[in-house]
């Protein structure tokens, strides 16, 4: 199995081969990530591929320094970031409080690993301004002023629509495994 | 930096952490091939290539002009068989105005000189002598093949459009000039050079400064590239160039692991800082966990939620190595001393420093591992440099040197506040040049 440099250097000399097999390795990894931001099937495959296009473009800005999937996934997400903001916050559509039902939820037969997707249904689930504060604050590990910064709000915001999204998961894990309220929560 | 977090963000994170889901099958027929953009380096390195390849084109052009506008067509002349040939002479050698001072008056007397058959190819003149030289000017087709040989005259050459050469009045005695066969003057030199060194630091600037030096060990350094002179003088070169240097150095006793970021979820774009004589490293790979107990590891993880004893974490280092590599233009005043076969040189001059990598690594020989970069680094730099030189004349174009030499850094490598890292290196400088 090639190693990743040898694949970016592939894709740096222009060959379109070593594009479509780093696309081949970690396209699914962060297609899973688009599904999480993005919330719908053709939202996230969007993002995947405008992700892809960023990703080949900015291969030569990539140290080689830290995880090279990290790398990717952080293209990734910031691409799903501006479209939200594109989508949602430009267009001050942001502030409905009450949550929302996905556009539309991906098939389960298309997915493998149930217990991965069960989880990943409930966030496609979540309101998007809920569910992008907690990706961004449980799952990449950002601050609330980060995220304020990052989504156009404020502060307080931010921790509102992250406690309101805990609330959310926790009644669906609950619902969904048995599991009580004490052993999901702090 | 992370709070106490509610166990539910832990379920997500830990469960969604290998999550895959196979995309669309269209998805990657929509993504367009997309061009190649170079890097900072590959662009510095491609235009420093450029300006060597003009420097090295315009030499060749000028070596090539000073070498090749002598030979001229002076004259047609006439043979004994009345037929007309083109004789290409060399202007310096025969010219008695080239060099008027170099010059002696060669008197011909009638004699005569054997014709070689035509299938023999004429040898060129031992000495000039103009009488030979025009009878070896050749008109083959003309002869008669024979072994009969062929009598010439001087009074039966006509020397036609050939003023200097021409002279009715002297029909039995030509008036020649020969210049002194002293070859053109050789000012310009190219050449490429090796120049491997260690580098040492001063200590006791501050007492921190100090420390932090008597922790760390110099790498072997070198520079490599490619050189031009010019010749002052006899015995005076300016000289100047492009290479590419190397310095660096070895932080000791600092315990690197991997396999951090299979338990830690990094949002920053490095985890820990190592604090170094030039400067401070940031740990960009987020991979890694480091550790020493010197107190110059520092991270943004707090608590001890990396204790590398709770997970499983794979020791791949004990210390971390600092590259900086310079892209170089000097210029250097070399004397001679000595100016025999073997000579004797005194070389000095500065070097002007572009930094264009900047990494540090662990590990050993293949296995390296990037840890990150050094912050604080100097982008610019000069340096001075002296040489005791010897050099050996392998022919009159290719000189062979050897020259060992002393390296200051007169600007600090790291612009730290509060230190000033100078270092300096004892090395030697290796190469061939070509004199032209």
């Amino acid at each position: 199995m090639a190693k990743d440099k040898d694949i970016i250097d592939g894709c740096l000399s222009g060959s379109r081969r070593d594009q479509e097999l780093l696309y081949r390795r970690y396209s699914p990894k962060l297609y899973a990530v688009c599904l999480q931001y993005a919330g719908n099937t053709e939202e996230a495959r969007d993002v995947l591929q405008e992700g892809f296009i960023k990703i080949f473009e900015n291969l030569s800005r990539f140290s080689h320094e830290g995880s090279f999937e990290g790398w990717m996934r952080r293209i990734i997400v910031n691409t799903a970031l501006e479209r939200y903001r594109n989508r949602y916050y430009l267009n001050r559509v942001d502030d409905i409080d009450e949550v929302t039902e996905p556009e539309s939820a991906p098939d389960t037969d298309d997915f493998a690993g149930l217990e991965a997707f069960d989880l990943l249904n409930m966030i496609m689930e979540l309101p998007p301004k809920y569910r992008m504060v907690f990706n961004l604050y449980a799952i990449e590990g950002y601050s609330h002023k980060e995220i304020g910064e990052m989504l156009g709000v404020s502060e307080g915001t931010s921790k509102s629509n992250l406690s309101r999204a805990r609330d959310i998961l926790q009644k669906k894990v609950v619902i969904l495994t048995g599991v009580t309220r004490r052993m999901v929560n702090v | 930096m992370f709070e106490r977090e509610p166990n539910i963000d832990i379920v997500f994170r830990n469960g969604l952490k290998n999550l895959e889901v196979l995309p669309p099958a269209d998805v990657w027929d929509s993504i367009p091939m997309i061009p190649v953009r170079h890097t900072r380096l590959r662009v510095i390195s491609g235009i420093a290539a450029g300006v060597a390849a003009l420097v090295s084109l315009s030499l060749m052009a000028t070596w090539y002009v000073r070498n090749n506008n002598n030979p001229v067509i002076l004259s047609e002349v006439t043979t004994p068989g009345d037929d007309l040939q083109d004789v290409q002479l060399d202007i310096i050698k025969a010219s008695p105005v080239t060099k008027v001072s170099d010059t002696r008056v060669i008197r011909l007397v009638a004699a005569s000189y054997p014709v070689n058959p035509v299938t023999e190819v004429s040898p060129a003149p031992v000495t000039f002598d103009p009488a030979a030289f025009l009878a070896s000017a050749g008109t083959p087709q003309q002869r008669v093949v024979t072994d009969e040989q062929v009598t010439i005259l001087p009074d039966e050459i006509t020397v036609i459009n050939a003023g200097r050469f021409a002279g009715a009045d002297e029909s039995l005695m030509a008036t020649m000039a020969e210049v002194n066969t002293v070859p053109a003057e050789q000012r310009f030199l190219v050449g490429a050079s090796m120049s491997p060194s260690m580098s040492f630091s001063r200590s006791g600037q501050s007492p921190r400064l100090s420390e932090l030096i008597n922790s760390e060990k110099s790498r072997p350094a070198y520079s490599t590239g490619v050189s031009v002179g010019y010749r002052i003088s006899d015995r005076l070169t300016i000289q100047s160039g492009i290479g590419l240097a190397s310095i660096g150095q070895t932080i000791n006793d600092v315990n690197v692991y991997a396999g951090l970021s299979d338990f830690y979820a990094v949002k920053s774009s490095y985890l820990y800082s190592v604090e170094t004589a030039s400067g401070i490293i940031l740990a960009g790979n987020t991979d890694l966990y480091l550790t020493d107990s010197k107190d110059r590891v520092n991270t943004l993880i707090q608590g001890n939620m990396a204790d590398p004893s709770k997970y499983k974490l794979t020791q791949v280092g004990s210390d971390i190595q600092q590259v900086f590599r310079y892209l170089e233009l000097p210029v250097m005043l070399r004397y001679k001393l000595i100016d025999r076969k073997f000579g004797l040189n005194l070389s000095g001059g500065v070097a002007y420093g572009l930094l264009v990598d900047n990494a540090a690594y662990t590990g050993e020989g293949s296995e390296l591992i990037r840890v990150g970069h050094t912050e604080g680094v100097s982008t610019h730099n000069f340096s001075s440099q002296l040489g005791l030189g010897m050099e050996y004349n392998i022919s009159k174009k290719i000189t062979f040197n050897f020259e060992p030499l002393v390296r200051y850094y007169v600007t600090p490598l790291s612009d730290i506040s509060g230190s000033l890292y100078k270092p300096y290196s004892l090395g030697f400088w290796s190469g061939f040049s070509f004199k032209f």
